[in-house]
């Protein structure tokens, strides 16, 4: 488990792979949501004009354009940006909220574990997507209350993940010497328990934020998440449904975006997880 | 441990034998059945209510034309007013006495005679708030009448097949108004047997009569063989609810319906292209506009109002959404109807105007707001999110950033009624092809209270309301056209709306499909459509 601080771990990710292609994906979105204002060729929003609406792909057009006349492409640029954001945001949120109960009901147990961990599986009790819906409805329509809701939908893995690991390392031989030189919880928990938990909760991370994309987009095109103008990928997807026939590329493009994009966050967290506990892989 | 296994084996093939019957069975059904002609129907939404005297929308409409009928009624292809129930009529001198010889020899569908007292007994429940079978809004009632028991006096039963209607005041529009599918005569038996549930029991002396509504699914009806005017070509229609545009279209494609209403644009020209299919017009009788809250701040400024008006690209929304079966619109009124202004001239697409405007009425930036857009087609905005997409575009071009906002369909009208909005799409199907049916309705005074308000920007101008109540009053077309045509200027000069578009519907069939013919008040009795098998 407290593989993470060696390095050895690096040398077997990048043996492996699909972890590897993984890796360039990510590696390309992060490189296209920082540089998004460079890389499009047009304004996401503002540019176009509805007589150039449903253009197929051109030169001018690399991916065609949407139902008002904007360009795909710059669009699908900037949707990246909002992607990276949602992923990183809603992520966090459940991150840390998760860690902060995985630590509390691991390392205290008893009453506390019980009530957190009953909290826990009363959110896992609903399919995600559902809550995330009944949420979102609650809260209204909008871009920062979807990742929101995502975040909720999240929190259990991680609690339940830290907690498991919590429950072990609090046993080990380091932990009780740490106490006998009478450092408080504070210090255990943050010190030393929580730095040696950190594989397992970048793995679930990384394998979170693809999923995370994936939820967002799926509010966004009920309608729930992202609003228009934003150019979120899911958003995106909600008027070309009824173009399927006559302009395919609308909601061809940004599909392809996503598909890669959570493809490529699900290799690496795969690759990671191989990576820093090898004998999880046997 | 084996005999059970071959027991449940013989068990469970018996039970798939006689499942395979009993389909057999319902297949022979249906064939038997084709030999009598159905006709089914799609539409984009699910009926709101049966009771044609309490409801206001095209969805619900489509389907009472179809078991009720009224005194008069409009020709087929047109507004102009034809006898009905009642054969004849006549007015007095001075407009306030109306006589109408009624019909003989017609039943309700439930075996009830239709008579003079039936017409009253239908008038004094729509007329009278405490009236015992008054159960619901009359909304129709109110808006073409004037309120609760707004114009009409007096409805008397001079003998059986004699019904005479007094007004307080002459109400120009009155015979036109009475052939709306709103003010069709209900079975009082019925009424009086049903109470608070009558909307999901119809019962009228229509070619079709009511036999099951499945919420959200379907309303079935059935010929009604004792009718009036003889037997309708089909033994059954079937009206079924489709919500998306696409699926209803790719419904028709694959023949499980014959005919459908509210066709994407986009799609116009894979049903012409279709050898099995027609496409058909609906003559344009109607306007999509958006309503802009003249009660809240900023638009209570006339220079903000006029500002959005330079602000909106109408010829490309135009162009782009409607398929080439649309004009811009710069009046409330369709050009279609006599006192159309056509002097009057549109606020031209002038960004930098608009701009100015802004700066004048004191929002150099401009500001922020909400545009509410419908959630359901309409047959003059067959796709309001895409519109309104294109507008919060043209806004943000002058600086007005524009969040949009949609609820479902019924809480949509009730909150526009309630006038929680700003920016409000909404638009509106001509009932009776009179112009008092758009101005008075739309725009005057005294439909714009919170609640149950039709006129959605709560416009309110006393000049517009002396002329249009001047030209309900006026029995002169030529006079009464002058009218509207004034009210038209000052209407255009205060800006309460942006009118966006009159639209000519498309609708589609299948090739078999006869003598169909849309009317342009948005639906039509099908007693004679026909169908080739």
């Amino acid at each position: 488990m407290g593989k993470f601080w060696e390095k050895d771990w690096i040398k077997r990710l990048l043996k492996n792979k699909a972890a590897v292609v993984g890796l360039i994906i990510v590696l390309l979105l992060s490189f296209t949501a920082i540089f998004a204002p460079v890389l499009a060729p047009y304004d996401p929003i503002k540019d176009g004009s509805l007589q150039n609406r449903l253009k197929a792909p051109s030169s001018e057009h690399l991916l065609g354009t949407d139902k008002l006349g904007r360009d795909i492409l710059s669009r699908i640029i900037f949707g990246a940006r909002i992607s990276v954001e949602i992923g990183v945001i809603s992520v966090g949120l459940a991150l840390i909220v998760g860690t902060l109960m995985g630590l509390t009901a691991g390392y205290y147990g008893g009453f506390l574990d019980s009530i957190l961990m009953r909290i826990v599986d009363i959110i896992l009790a609903f399919p995600s997507i559902l809550l995330a819906i009944a949420i979102t409805s609650v809260l209204g329509p909008s871009l920062n209350n979807a990742m929101i809701a995502v975040g909720i939908v999240m929190v259990p893995s991680f609690a339940r993940v830290v907690r498991s690991t919590v429950l072990s390392l609090k046993e080990m031989e380091f932990v009780e010497a740490a106490r006998a030189v009478g450092a408080n919880d504070f210090t255990i928990l943050f010190r030393h328990i929580l730095p040696n938990s950190m594989a397992p909760i970048i793995v679930q991370g990384t394998m979170n934020i693809g999923t995370a994309i994936l939820d967002a987009a799926g509010l966004s095109f009920l309608g729930l998440g992202a609003q228009p103008p934003t150019p979120e990928w899911g958003a995106m997807l909600v008027d070309a449904r009824e173009l399927l026939v006559k302009a395919p590329w609308v909601a061809f493009f940004p599909g392809l975006a996503i598909m890669l994009t959570v493809l490529g966050f699900n290799l690496l967290g795969d690759g990671l997880r191989d990576a820093l506990d090898p004998r999880l892989k046997q | 441990m084996k005999k059970i296994k071959v027991v449940s084996f013989l068990v469970l093939l018996a039970f798939v034998f006689t499942l395979t019957a009993c389909g057999g069975n319902t297949a022979k059904n249906e064939t038997k059945e084709t030999k009598e002609k159905v006709f089914v129907f799609a539409k984009s939404g699910d009926p709101v209510g049966l009771d044609p005297a309490n409801v206001t929308d095209g969805e619900s409409i489509y389907v009472t034309q179809q078991i009720f009928e009224t005194l008069v009624k409009y020709k087929e292809d047109n507004t102009e007013v034809i006898p009905g129930l009642a054969e004849s009529w006549e007015t007095s001198k001075d407009g306030l006495t109306w006589t109408f010889h009624l019909r003989k020899g017609v039943k309700f569908h439930d075996g009830t005679p239709f008579n003079a007292e039936a017409v009253k007994f239908n008038f004094d429940r729509w007329m009278d708030k405490n009236n015992p079978y008054h159960h619901g809004e009359f909304e129709y009632y109110g808006y073409m009448f004037g309120g609760y028991p707004g114009v009409i006096k007096e409805v008397k039963v001079v003998d059986e097949y004699t019904v005479q209607i007094t007004l307080k005041t002459p109400l120009a529009p009155f015979l036109s108004n009475l052939a709306m599918p709103s003010f069709a005569i209900s079975s009082p038996e019925a009424i009086k047997k049903y109470g608070q549930d009558y909307f999901k029991h119809p019962v009228g002396t229509g070619p079709f009569k009511f036999v099951e509504w499945k919420k959200d699914d379907r309303v079935v009806l059935e010929r009604f063989d004792e009718y009036w005017g003889g037997k309708a070509n089909f033994a059954k229609v079937i009206f079924r609810t489709i919500p998306d545009n696409s699926a209803r279209l790719m419904e028709l494609k694959s023949g499980n319906v014959d005919a459908i209403t509210d066709i994407n644009p986009d799609d116009v020209e894979t049903v012409k292209n279709d050898p099995n299919l027609q496409l058909l017009l609906r003559p344009s009788m109607n306007v999509g506009y958006l309503a802009m809250n003249t009660e809240k701040k900023p638009f209570d400024n006339v220079k903000v109002r006029q500002a959005i008006n330079h602000a909106i690209n109408k010829k490309a929304l135009v162009d782009a959404f409607y398929g080439g079966l649309a004009k811009p619109a710069k009046n409330p009124l369709p050009p279609s109807l006599w006192g159309y202004n056509d002097e009057i001239q549109d606020y031209e697409y002038d960004p930098a105007k608009a701009k100015a405007l802004l700066a004048e009425a004191g929002y150099p930036n401009g500001f922020t707001t909400t545009l509410w857009a419908m959630p359901v087609a309409r047959p003059y905005m067959p796709q309001p999110k895409q519109i309104a997409e294109a507008i919060q575009k043209d806004l943000e071009a002058v600086g007005i950033k524009a969040k949009i906002v949609t609820y479902d369909w019924a809480t949509y009208l009730k909150k526009g009624q309630n006038g929680e909005h700003e920016l409000y799409l909404l638009g509106w199907t001509g009932d009776n092809g009179d112009p008092d049916n758009f101005l008075y309705v739309l725009l005057d005074k005294d439909n714009a209270k919170k609640g149950s308000a039709s006129n959605v920007a709560f416009y309110k101008n006393d000049k517009v309301h002396d002329l249009l109540i001047k030209a309900q009053q006026e029995s002169d077309q030529t006079k009464r056209a002058e009218y509207y045509k004034e009210a038209q200027v000052i209407i255009h000069n205060d800006a309460p709306w942006v009118p966006l578009v009159h639209s000519t519907p498309p609708l589609a069939a299948k090739k078999s499909v006869k003598n169909w013919i849309p009317h342009p008040t948005g639906s039509e009795c099908f007693f004679k459509v026909d169908k080739d098998e």
